[in-house]
Protein backbone atom coordinates (compact mmCIF):
# COMPACT_ATOMS: atom_id res chain seq x y z
CA UNK A 1 0.00 0.00 0.00
CA UNK A 2 1.42 3.28 -0.87
CA UNK A 3 1.68 6.33 1.56
CA UNK A 4 0.08 9.42 0.01
CA UNK A 5 1.67 12.62 1.40
CA UNK A 6 -0.61 15.51 1.18
CA UNK A 7 -0.06 18.95 2.14
CA UNK A 8 -2.78 21.20 4.03
CA UNK A 9 -2.94 24.65 5.03
CA UNK A 10 -5.70 24.91 6.72
CA UNK A 11 -4.53 23.72 10.06
CA UNK A 12 -2.05 27.10 10.49
CA UNK A 13 -4.77 28.54 11.87
CA UNK A 14 -3.69 26.68 15.35
CA UNK A 15 -0.41 28.03 15.02
CA UNK A 16 -1.54 31.76 14.12
CA UNK A 17 -4.19 32.15 16.84
CA UNK A 18 -0.88 31.25 19.20
CA UNK A 19 1.31 33.87 17.74
CA UNK A 20 0.86 36.73 20.85
CA UNK A 21 0.28 40.36 19.90
CA UNK A 22 2.44 43.19 20.17
CA UNK A 23 0.45 45.93 21.11
CA UNK A 24 -0.88 46.93 24.75
CA UNK A 25 -4.74 46.04 24.43
CA UNK A 26 -7.20 49.06 25.48
CA UNK A 27 -8.30 48.00 29.12
CA UNK A 28 -12.21 47.28 29.11
CA UNK A 29 -14.90 49.42 29.94
CA UNK A 30 -15.49 49.75 34.02
CA UNK A 31 -17.99 52.03 36.13
CA UNK A 32 -15.72 53.34 38.64
CA UNK A 33 -12.66 52.15 39.98
CA UNK A 34 -11.55 48.67 39.00
CA UNK A 35 -11.32 45.68 41.65
CA UNK A 36 -7.67 46.05 42.01
CA UNK A 37 -8.07 49.75 42.52
CA UNK A 38 -7.22 50.69 38.78
CA UNK A 39 -8.99 54.10 37.81
CA UNK A 40 -9.50 54.79 34.48
CA UNK A 41 -8.73 58.14 32.93
CA UNK A 42 -11.54 60.66 32.45
CA UNK A 43 -12.77 61.05 29.10
CA UNK A 44 -12.40 64.40 28.53
CA UNK A 45 -8.60 65.91 29.99
CA UNK A 46 -9.28 68.26 33.05
CA UNK A 47 -9.67 71.71 32.24
CA UNK A 48 -5.96 72.60 34.06
CA UNK A 49 -2.68 74.21 32.21
CA UNK A 50 -1.06 70.82 32.59
CA UNK A 51 -1.56 67.63 31.19
CA UNK A 52 -0.02 64.37 32.31
CA UNK A 53 -0.57 61.23 30.45
CA UNK A 54 -0.75 57.42 31.41
CA UNK A 55 2.16 55.04 30.33
CA UNK A 56 1.51 52.60 27.97
CA UNK A 57 0.46 50.43 30.44
CA UNK A 58 -2.26 52.67 31.13
CA UNK A 59 -1.41 53.49 34.61
CA UNK A 60 -0.48 57.02 36.26
CA UNK A 61 3.39 57.80 35.85
CA UNK A 62 4.59 58.26 39.39
CA UNK A 63 7.41 56.35 40.43
CA UNK A 64 9.64 56.12 43.29
CA UNK A 65 13.39 55.66 43.99
CA UNK A 66 15.77 54.34 46.54
CA UNK A 67 19.51 55.75 45.83
CA UNK A 68 22.54 55.81 48.30
CA UNK A 69 20.69 53.47 51.16
CA UNK A 70 18.60 56.49 51.97
CA UNK A 71 17.85 59.02 50.04
CA UNK A 72 13.82 59.18 48.67
CA UNK A 73 12.67 60.92 45.68
CA UNK A 74 9.36 60.71 43.77
CA UNK A 75 9.49 60.67 40.51
CA UNK A 76 6.66 61.98 38.04
CA UNK A 77 6.76 61.37 34.11
CA UNK A 78 4.97 62.35 30.92
CA UNK A 79 3.81 65.77 32.03
CA UNK A 80 3.02 68.33 29.23
CA UNK A 81 2.41 71.78 29.31
CA UNK A 82 2.66 74.36 32.29
CA UNK A 83 5.15 72.59 34.94
CA UNK A 84 5.57 75.25 36.95
CA UNK A 85 1.86 75.14 37.23
CA UNK A 86 1.86 71.48 38.49
CA UNK A 87 5.29 72.08 41.00
CA UNK A 88 2.80 74.85 42.58
CA UNK A 89 -0.19 72.20 42.65
CA UNK A 90 1.81 69.23 44.21
CA UNK A 91 3.90 71.66 46.84
CA UNK A 92 0.56 72.94 48.17
CA UNK A 93 -1.41 69.35 47.82
CA UNK A 94 1.88 68.13 50.10
CA UNK A 95 2.13 70.64 51.86
CA UNK A 96 -1.45 70.12 53.44
CA UNK A 97 -0.36 65.94 53.84
CA UNK A 98 2.45 66.27 55.53
CA UNK A 99 2.72 69.63 56.99
CA UNK A 100 6.00 71.35 55.65
CA UNK A 101 7.92 72.68 52.64
CA UNK A 102 9.16 69.87 50.23
CA UNK A 103 11.82 70.48 48.20
CA UNK A 104 11.10 69.83 44.51
CA UNK A 105 13.22 69.94 40.96
CA UNK A 106 11.55 70.62 37.72
CA UNK A 107 13.41 69.50 34.36
CA UNK A 108 12.18 71.22 31.74
CA UNK A 109 14.16 69.23 29.29
CA UNK A 110 12.71 66.06 29.97
CA UNK A 111 9.75 67.67 31.51
CA UNK A 112 9.52 65.63 34.76
CA UNK A 113 9.08 66.69 38.44
CA UNK A 114 11.16 65.29 41.74
CA UNK A 115 10.11 65.34 45.10
CA UNK A 116 11.84 64.57 48.19
CA UNK A 117 10.35 61.68 49.91
CA UNK A 118 8.06 58.22 48.87
CA UNK A 119 4.67 59.89 48.09
CA UNK A 120 3.84 57.81 44.96
CA UNK A 121 -0.01 56.47 46.53
CA UNK A 122 -0.97 59.89 47.92
CA UNK A 123 0.38 61.76 44.31
CA UNK A 124 -1.32 58.49 42.49
CA UNK A 125 -4.76 58.73 44.25
CA UNK A 126 -4.57 62.51 43.88
CA UNK A 127 -3.95 62.62 40.23
CA UNK A 128 -6.66 60.06 39.53
CA UNK A 129 -9.24 62.07 41.27
CA UNK A 130 -8.31 65.14 39.18
CA UNK A 131 -8.71 62.71 35.88
CA UNK A 132 -5.78 61.89 34.53
CA UNK B 1 5.17 67.34 -11.73
CA UNK B 2 6.02 68.35 -8.43
CA UNK B 3 2.54 68.95 -6.60
CA UNK B 4 3.10 70.09 -3.24
CA UNK B 5 0.46 69.94 -0.11
CA UNK B 6 0.69 71.96 2.55
CA UNK B 7 1.18 70.96 6.30
CA UNK B 8 -0.86 71.47 9.40
CA UNK B 9 -0.53 69.51 12.91
CA UNK B 10 -3.35 68.34 13.67
CA UNK B 11 -4.92 67.64 17.49
CA UNK B 12 -4.00 70.68 18.49
CA UNK B 13 -0.39 70.71 18.18
CA UNK B 14 0.52 74.19 18.10
CA UNK B 15 -0.22 74.37 22.12
CA UNK B 16 2.71 71.88 22.25
CA UNK B 17 4.80 74.36 21.06
CA UNK B 18 4.00 76.82 24.08
CA UNK B 19 6.65 77.13 26.27
CA UNK B 20 6.39 76.73 30.12
CA UNK B 21 6.88 80.77 30.11
CA UNK B 22 3.54 80.38 28.79
CA UNK B 23 1.90 82.83 31.89
CA UNK B 24 4.45 85.71 30.47
CA UNK B 25 4.59 86.88 27.05
CA UNK B 26 8.18 88.77 27.16
CA UNK B 27 11.43 86.85 27.28
CA UNK B 28 13.43 86.65 30.68
CA UNK B 29 15.46 89.43 31.28
CA UNK B 30 18.91 87.40 31.74
CA UNK B 31 18.19 85.37 28.54
CA UNK B 32 21.44 84.89 26.51
CA UNK B 33 20.76 84.27 22.77
CA UNK B 34 24.00 83.86 20.16
CA UNK B 35 23.58 86.27 17.13
CA UNK B 36 23.64 83.60 14.80
CA UNK B 37 20.66 81.87 15.64
CA UNK B 38 18.43 82.61 12.32
CA UNK B 39 20.80 81.62 9.29
CA UNK B 40 20.67 85.39 7.15
CA UNK B 41 20.32 83.67 3.88
CA UNK B 42 17.37 82.21 4.58
CA UNK B 43 15.80 85.41 5.55
CA UNK B 44 16.89 86.76 2.19
CA UNK B 45 15.23 84.18 0.11
CA UNK B 46 11.67 85.47 1.35
CA UNK B 47 8.38 83.74 2.86
CA UNK B 48 7.48 80.09 2.54
CA UNK B 49 5.22 79.60 -0.20
CA UNK B 50 2.11 78.62 1.93
CA UNK B 51 2.15 81.42 3.42
CA UNK B 52 2.10 83.77 0.63
CA UNK B 53 -1.58 84.60 -0.72
CA UNK B 54 -2.75 81.43 -3.12
CA UNK B 55 -1.41 82.43 -7.14
CA UNK B 56 -4.05 82.05 -9.31
CA UNK B 57 -4.97 78.69 -11.29
CA UNK B 58 -1.79 78.49 -13.59
CA UNK B 59 -1.05 75.39 -16.00
CA UNK B 60 0.99 71.98 -14.76
CA UNK B 61 3.92 72.29 -16.51
CA UNK B 62 5.01 75.31 -15.25
CA UNK B 63 7.26 75.81 -12.23
CA UNK B 64 4.54 77.46 -9.90
CA UNK B 65 1.52 75.01 -8.77
CA UNK B 66 -0.51 76.01 -5.67
CA UNK B 67 -0.23 73.83 -2.85
CA UNK B 68 -2.69 71.14 -3.14
CA UNK B 69 -4.26 70.99 0.36
CA UNK B 70 -3.59 70.25 3.90
CA UNK B 71 -2.10 67.29 5.49
CA UNK B 72 -2.76 66.47 8.75
CA UNK B 73 0.40 65.57 10.64
CA UNK B 74 0.15 63.63 13.90
CA UNK B 75 1.77 65.67 17.05
CA UNK B 76 3.15 62.42 18.71
CA UNK B 77 5.50 62.37 15.52
CA UNK B 78 6.08 66.06 14.35
CA UNK B 79 5.63 67.69 17.52
CA UNK B 80 7.59 66.14 20.13
CA UNK B 81 9.40 68.21 22.18
CA UNK B 82 12.95 69.37 21.00
CA UNK B 83 15.48 67.11 22.66
CA UNK B 84 18.60 68.41 21.59
CA UNK B 85 20.49 66.09 23.69
CA UNK B 86 18.71 63.17 22.11
CA UNK B 87 20.03 64.39 18.51
CA UNK B 88 23.10 64.52 19.99
CA UNK B 89 23.29 60.24 21.29
CA UNK B 90 21.73 59.43 17.80
CA UNK B 91 24.10 61.25 15.85
CA UNK B 92 26.85 60.40 17.78
CA UNK B 93 26.26 56.76 17.66
CA UNK B 94 25.26 57.41 14.36
CA UNK B 95 28.97 57.90 13.66
CA UNK B 96 30.46 55.67 15.93
CA UNK B 97 28.35 52.06 16.36
CA UNK B 98 29.69 51.34 12.68
CA UNK B 99 33.79 52.21 13.36
CA UNK B 100 36.42 49.75 13.72
CA UNK B 101 39.56 51.53 14.09
CA UNK B 102 42.61 49.32 12.56
CA UNK B 103 45.74 51.08 14.47
CA UNK B 104 47.86 48.46 16.04
CA UNK B 105 51.28 48.66 17.24
CA UNK B 106 53.62 45.93 18.34
CA UNK B 107 54.29 45.73 21.72
CA UNK B 108 58.45 44.79 22.94
CA UNK B 109 57.29 41.18 23.18
CA UNK B 110 56.22 41.31 19.32
CA UNK B 111 59.22 43.25 17.67
CA UNK B 112 61.61 41.04 15.71
CA UNK B 113 64.67 40.54 17.86
CA UNK B 114 65.45 41.20 21.50
CA UNK B 115 65.20 37.97 23.21
CA UNK B 116 69.46 38.16 24.24
CA UNK B 117 70.18 40.33 27.31
CA UNK B 118 72.61 43.40 25.11
CA UNK B 119 75.66 43.18 27.46
CA UNK B 120 76.16 42.11 31.33
CA UNK B 121 74.46 43.74 34.08
CA UNK B 122 77.73 45.43 35.64
CA UNK B 123 81.39 46.30 34.52
CA UNK B 124 80.23 47.76 31.27
CA UNK B 125 79.89 51.54 32.11
CA UNK B 126 76.71 51.60 30.08
CA UNK B 127 73.37 51.91 31.51
CA UNK B 128 71.94 48.58 32.24
CA UNK B 129 69.46 46.78 29.73
CA UNK B 130 67.83 43.61 28.98
CA UNK B 131 66.40 43.59 25.64
CA UNK B 132 67.06 45.91 22.71
CA UNK B 133 63.20 45.87 21.85
CA UNK B 134 62.31 47.54 25.37
CA UNK B 135 60.10 50.96 24.63
CA UNK B 136 63.11 52.69 25.58
CA UNK B 137 65.05 51.77 22.90
CA UNK B 138 65.07 53.16 19.16
CA UNK B 139 62.74 50.52 17.46
CA UNK B 140 61.64 49.10 20.32
CA UNK B 141 57.68 48.36 21.19
CA UNK B 142 55.42 50.95 21.77
CA UNK B 143 54.77 50.83 25.77
CA UNK B 144 50.90 52.02 25.46
CA UNK B 145 49.83 52.24 21.61
CA UNK B 146 46.35 51.12 20.35
CA UNK B 147 46.24 47.20 20.41
CA UNK B 148 44.81 45.62 17.36
CA UNK B 149 41.00 46.44 15.49
CA UNK B 150 39.11 48.15 18.29
CA UNK B 151 35.54 48.46 17.53
CA UNK B 152 33.32 51.12 19.10
CA UNK B 153 30.25 48.84 18.68
CA UNK B 154 27.34 49.75 21.22
CA UNK B 155 23.89 49.94 20.60
CA UNK B 156 21.37 52.78 22.34
CA UNK B 157 18.14 51.56 23.23
CA UNK B 158 15.27 51.09 20.44
CA UNK B 159 12.85 53.70 22.00
CA UNK B 160 15.87 56.43 21.89
CA UNK B 161 16.74 55.90 18.12
CA UNK B 162 12.70 56.19 17.86
CA UNK B 163 12.95 59.17 19.67
CA UNK B 164 15.92 60.40 17.80
CA UNK B 165 13.83 60.02 14.55
CA UNK B 166 10.48 62.02 15.91
CA UNK B 167 12.97 64.60 17.24
CA UNK B 168 14.08 65.13 14.08
CA UNK B 169 11.09 65.30 12.26
CA UNK B 170 9.59 67.73 14.79
CA UNK B 171 12.70 69.92 14.59
CA UNK B 172 12.20 70.23 10.80
CA UNK B 173 8.65 71.01 11.12
CA UNK B 174 8.81 73.48 13.39
CA UNK B 175 12.16 75.31 11.35
CA UNK B 176 9.72 75.16 8.50
CA UNK B 177 12.21 72.92 6.63
CA UNK B 178 9.26 70.45 6.08
CA UNK B 179 7.27 69.84 2.40
CA UNK B 180 4.91 67.22 1.64
CA UNK B 181 4.08 65.95 -1.38
CA UNK B 182 1.73 64.00 -3.42
CA UNK B 183 3.72 61.83 -5.52
CA UNK B 184 7.21 62.45 -7.24
CA UNK B 185 6.79 62.87 -10.67
CA UNK B 186 8.83 64.91 -12.62
CA UNK B 187 8.52 66.26 -16.48
CA UNK B 188 11.91 65.79 -17.12
CA UNK B 189 15.25 63.78 -15.72
CA UNK B 190 17.03 67.24 -16.24
CA UNK B 191 19.08 67.70 -12.67
CA UNK B 192 19.02 71.63 -13.99
CA UNK B 193 15.07 71.50 -13.71
CA UNK B 194 14.91 70.04 -10.18
CA UNK B 195 17.77 72.77 -9.06
CA UNK B 196 15.14 75.19 -10.19
CA UNK B 197 12.52 73.86 -9.10
CA UNK B 198 13.76 73.57 -5.54
CA UNK B 199 15.22 77.05 -6.13
CA UNK B 200 12.13 78.81 -7.30
CA UNK B 201 10.24 77.05 -4.30
CA UNK B 202 12.52 78.43 -1.18
CA UNK B 203 12.81 75.07 -0.39
CA UNK B 204 16.27 74.97 1.49
CA UNK B 205 20.50 74.50 -0.03
CA UNK B 206 20.43 70.98 0.30
CA UNK B 207 16.95 68.66 0.42
CA UNK B 208 16.35 65.04 1.25
CA UNK B 209 13.70 63.35 -0.30
CA UNK B 210 11.92 60.18 1.31
CA UNK B 211 9.61 57.82 -0.63
CA UNK B 212 7.98 54.20 0.77
CA UNK B 213 8.59 51.82 -1.57
CA UNK B 214 11.47 50.19 -3.98
CA UNK B 215 10.76 51.30 -7.05
CA UNK B 216 10.99 55.49 -7.87
CA UNK B 217 10.37 56.91 -11.28
CA UNK B 218 13.12 56.92 -13.45
CA UNK B 219 13.00 60.21 -13.87
CA UNK B 220 13.71 61.60 -10.18
CA UNK B 221 16.46 58.61 -9.90
CA UNK B 222 18.61 60.03 -12.97
CA UNK B 223 17.90 63.90 -11.57
CA UNK B 224 19.50 63.43 -8.55
CA UNK B 225 21.90 60.78 -9.52
CA UNK B 226 24.55 63.28 -10.27
CA UNK B 227 23.50 65.76 -7.83
CA UNK B 228 25.28 65.99 -4.37
CA UNK B 229 23.00 68.49 -2.43
CA UNK B 230 19.55 66.67 -3.44
CA UNK B 231 19.58 63.26 -2.71
CA UNK B 232 16.65 60.38 -2.59
CA UNK B 233 16.08 57.61 0.02
CA UNK B 234 13.95 55.45 1.04
CA UNK B 235 11.79 55.61 4.09
CA UNK B 236 13.01 52.57 5.24
CA UNK B 237 16.67 54.56 4.77
CA UNK B 238 15.35 57.51 7.35
CA UNK B 239 17.51 58.70 10.14
CA UNK B 240 18.96 61.49 12.20
CA UNK B 241 22.38 62.10 10.32
CA UNK B 242 21.06 62.76 7.05
CA UNK B 243 17.75 64.67 8.15
CA UNK B 244 20.79 67.33 9.99
CA UNK B 245 22.83 67.17 6.96
CA UNK B 246 20.42 68.32 4.59
CA UNK B 247 18.43 71.15 4.75
CA UNK B 248 15.11 70.94 3.84
CA UNK B 249 12.96 67.37 4.28
CA UNK B 250 10.45 66.31 1.14
CA UNK B 251 8.13 63.66 1.97
CA UNK B 252 5.73 62.33 -0.08
CA UNK B 253 1.95 61.34 1.75
CA UNK B 254 2.51 57.76 1.48
CA UNK B 255 5.43 58.08 3.15
CA UNK B 256 4.22 60.51 6.70
CA UNK B 257 1.47 57.77 6.64
CA UNK B 258 4.00 54.62 7.11
CA UNK B 259 6.35 57.03 9.21
CA UNK B 260 3.49 57.51 11.69
CA UNK B 261 2.45 53.73 11.57
CA UNK B 262 5.98 52.70 12.59
CA UNK B 263 6.50 55.75 14.84
CA UNK B 264 3.71 55.42 17.02
CA UNK B 265 3.73 51.59 17.41
CA UNK B 266 6.75 52.11 20.15
CA UNK B 267 4.65 54.06 21.86
CA UNK B 268 2.05 51.28 22.34
CA UNK B 269 4.10 48.15 22.24
CA UNK B 270 4.92 45.36 25.02
CA UNK B 271 8.46 44.25 25.47
CA UNK B 272 9.85 42.10 23.37
CA UNK B 273 9.44 38.07 24.01
CA UNK B 274 11.48 37.53 21.06
CA UNK B 275 13.04 39.20 18.68
CA UNK B 276 10.61 41.19 16.44
CA UNK B 277 12.22 40.10 13.60
CA UNK B 278 9.90 36.97 14.07
CA UNK B 279 6.16 36.81 13.78
CA UNK B 280 3.73 38.63 15.65
CA UNK B 281 -0.09 38.62 15.14
CA UNK B 282 -0.25 42.62 14.58
CA UNK B 283 3.11 44.06 13.78
CA UNK B 284 3.00 47.39 11.84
Amino acid sequence: MKTVISESTEEYKFVERLIPPSRVPTPPKHAGPAPSGWTPPADTPPPLPYMIRRSRMHNIPVYTDLTHGSRKTTLVRKVEGDIWALENDVKQYLKEVVGKELPTQVNEVTMTLKVKGHFDSELKQWLASKGF
Amino acid sequence: MFRCSVVLCGRGAAKRFASSFSSESALPPNLLLPSNLVDPARLRRGPPPRLAPPSPQQTLERLDAEPLGLTELHPDVFAVRPRLDILHQVETWQRNFKRVSHAHTKVRGEVRGGGKKPWNQKGTGRARHGSIRSPLWRGGGVANGPRGPTSYYYMLPMKVRVQGLKVALSSKMAQDYLYVVDSLELPSPDPQYLLDLIKHKHWGGSVLIVDVGEDFSENILRATANLKTVNIIPALGLNVHSMLKHEALVLTLSTVRFLEEKLLWHDERFMSLYPFALPYSDLP
